[in-house]
């Protein structure tokens, strides 16, 4: 089969611009787009610059766009791809600078992985001392796992499988917003000690550190660092983890963890989501008079949200499952 | 007439009850009897679960049993609804012990769940269940010449391993819906994005940028109005649409519709009916144009 490759093509040394080249060239059975991209640089141009190492979705060097899509080059079929885009488009990763064609620049990825400090720590690492949610002496509580459920002793949820190749930052919602935030891969790493027996985080200070501003709480739930994964991982389902962790711990300062105890103050109250007391629980008063123009705009449409919400029927049922798993005293 | 049990979802109970009004509207006129359920609760907005994972799994589980209960699957018209209640049900068939603490606590409340309800989009329903042949029967104002933006959003996509409607990385439903109705789907790449709207609290800025840039693709693609499965995009999308022309320093005016507002309008509904006076940017001009294809 003959088909095309569309390739990214940007030299900064002699380009003004980034631009397409198209090569057309004949498919093997079991083509991968590594191969694909390998036969372009051996037989057409052996200009285009991209990544590569193991071909084998190990070493995680080849992620690239393909259709619009993170994925390893390695691991992707040129003939599925053909049968559903008729061509191979492929394009550098997203949310880091280029340096040249599908070569991206790495190091804000390794600086965030870096700030979560992706060792374990010892006796005398103390990286946030002065914090003071938790009493004298009192050790950070493990409510989600207890180590007979951890399926290995360096973490769990396939964390540890990470292989940095960054296709979750590049599709990453959180990091198109805000390019400070720590990103998917950088969290999955902080949950991976976070919750690591051998981990002498005494006082809670990763959580602590995780819940300052562009950290945790600043994920936009998207779904695409799961979704895009090339080993299966799940940072989106570790950063609630982390929510819930830092929650139950007492480290709520961050807007993000009010606004998750807010919804669920509301659902006890009243079964519902109350719009407006979560706004307020979030934000607080402040933040609600910078929204005014919003608030007022929505209200002049008639949008403003009841200020008193009917109770849902059959709200003691709500209630049970609250009293149930002991979370009534929680958030009072 | 199809039965479901109808889950509309807070928000559209509150501040979006046009899209409530809007989906009972096309309901009517395709077949589709939504049977209330006053009992259901929140769903948890898509971060409950950072608060109590296993709260996360009672009221959601309760949600699923009093469906089941009615003998009826369960229709959603939101996008974190439909992931939520898909999510619980998923780990709810998948997981033994989930499902045994889920029920200890259900028969405190006289409930009990078995796993039997399906969760689906009314996107999907219509597609799959309804039946594109015969929307398009319906169909009494055609969309000719309008030009319609979809936006997925995310929660209707990912993870696929959860909610498994469409083709996670190039769907077509929407698309297809559109040409059902007459209309001329806009291709842009930030279909399937993320909206925003999980830090509109959080990081306001940051949050409505990426509403921002949806919309400014849109346009750019010469987008007459955007369509979106899930009224916390909307929120998003519509209600901040000022803020986030402001944060991405972009002229931005594009109407934002829910789903079953744009059905509702080829199926003949009116402005009113529809409720486009309580969105912030006016469908009006667009409309005008459509109330001009009345089919014969």
């Amino acid at each position: 089969m003959e088909f095309t490759v569309k390739s990214y093509r940007f030299n900064p040394e002699i380009d003004e611009k980034p631009y397409y080249k198209e090569y057309v060239i004949n498919d093997f059975p079991g083509m991968t787009v590594l191969n694909a991209l390998m036969k372009v640089k051996a037989e057409f141009d052996g200009t285009l610059s991209f990544r590569r190492s193991c071909r084998s979705a190990i070493c995680g060097s080849c992620a690239m766009k393909i259709n619009g899509i993170t994925k390893l080059a390695c691991k992707t079929q040129v003939s599925a791809e053909i049968e559903k885009f008729g061509i191979i488009k492929v394009d550098p990763l997203g949310n880091m600078p280029i340096i040249r064609d599908l070569i991206v620049d790495q190091e804000v990825f390794f600086d965030k992985i870096k700030e979560i400090k992706p060792y374990l720590l010892g006796k005398t690492d103390h990286i946030n001392d002065d914090f003071k949610a938790l009493k004298e002496g009192e050790k950070i509580k493990q409510p989600v796992y207890y180590k007979t459920e951890f399926q290995n002793l360096t973490g769990n949820n396939d964390t540890p499988n990470c292989i940095l190749c960054e296709c979750c930052y590049s599709e990453c919602g959180g990091v198109v917003a805000n390019s400070k935030y720590l990103g998917p891969a950088a969290l999955a790493k902080l949950y991976r000690y976070s919750e690591d027996p051998r981990d002498n985080d005494k006082n809670g200070s990763r959580l602590v550190n995780g819940s300052k501003p562009a950290g945790m709480f600043d994920c936009v739930h998207c779904q695409a660092c799961e979704e895009f994964c090339p080993k299966g991982i799940s940072p989106v389902k570790v950063i609630v983890r982390m929510h819930e962790k830092a929650i139950k711990n007492s480290i709520t300062f961050s807007k993000g963890a009010k606004h998750i105890i807010g919804i669920a103050r509301s659902i006890q109250e009243t079964g519902r989501l109350d719009e407006i007391k979560v706004a307020v629980d979030s934000v607080g008063i402040s933040g609600i008079l910078n929204d005014l123009p919003v608030a007022l705009g929505a209200g002049l449409k008639g949008k403003m949200p009841p200020l008193r919400l009917k109770l849902i029927k059959d709200m003691e049922d709500i209630r049970v499952a609250f009293k149930d798993l002991n979370l009534e005293e929680k958030h009072d | 007439m199809i039965n479901y049990a109808y889950y509309p979802g807070c928000v559209a109970q509150e501040s979006g009850k046009e899209l409530d009004n809007s989906t009972r509207f096309i309901a009517k006129k395709l077949g589709i009897n939504l049977i209330d359920m006053p009992e259901a609760s929140c769903c948890g907005g898509g971060v409950v679960d950072g608060f109590d994972h296993n709260l996360k799994l009672y009221i959601n589980g309760r949600t699923l049993a009093l469906a089941e209960k009615l003998g009826y699957n369960i229709l959603t018209v939101c996008n974190t609804c439909t992931l939520t209640l898909s999510e619980v049900n998923e780990e709810l068939i998948t997981n033994p012990k989930s499902l045994e603490k889920t029920n200890a606590y259900l028969s405190k409340i006289g409930l009990k769940y078995s796993g039997t309800v399906k969760v689906k989009h009314l996107l999907y329903i219509i597609r799959d269940e309804i039946g594109l042949d015969k929307l398009k029967q319906a169909v009494t104002y055609t969309l000719d010449g309008v030009k319609v933006a979809p936006f997925y959003g995310c929660h209707i996509l990912r993870p696929s391993s959860v909610v498994k409607f469409d083709d996670v990385e190039n769907p077509s439903g929407f698309e297809e819906l559109i040409k059902t109705l007459g209309g001329e789907p806009v291709p842009y790449i930030r279909r399937t994005k993320c909206c925003g709207f999980q830090t509109i609290l959080v990081n306001e800025v940051t949050s409505t940028s990426l509403a921002g840039n949806v919309i400014y693709e849109a346009q750019q693609n010469k987008a007459d109005v955007m369509v979106t499965p899930c009224p916390l995009c909307h929120l998003s999308l519509d209600t901040y649409q000022g803020v986030a022309a402001m944060n991405i320093n972009k002229k931005l005016s594009l109407p934002v519709l829910h789903l079953p507002q744009l059905i509702g309008v080829a199926l003949g509904g009116s402005y009113m009916e529809m409720g486009f006076s309580r969105h912030n940017i006016s469908f009006r001009a667009v409309m005008s144009k459509i109330k001009q294809n009345k089919l014969k």
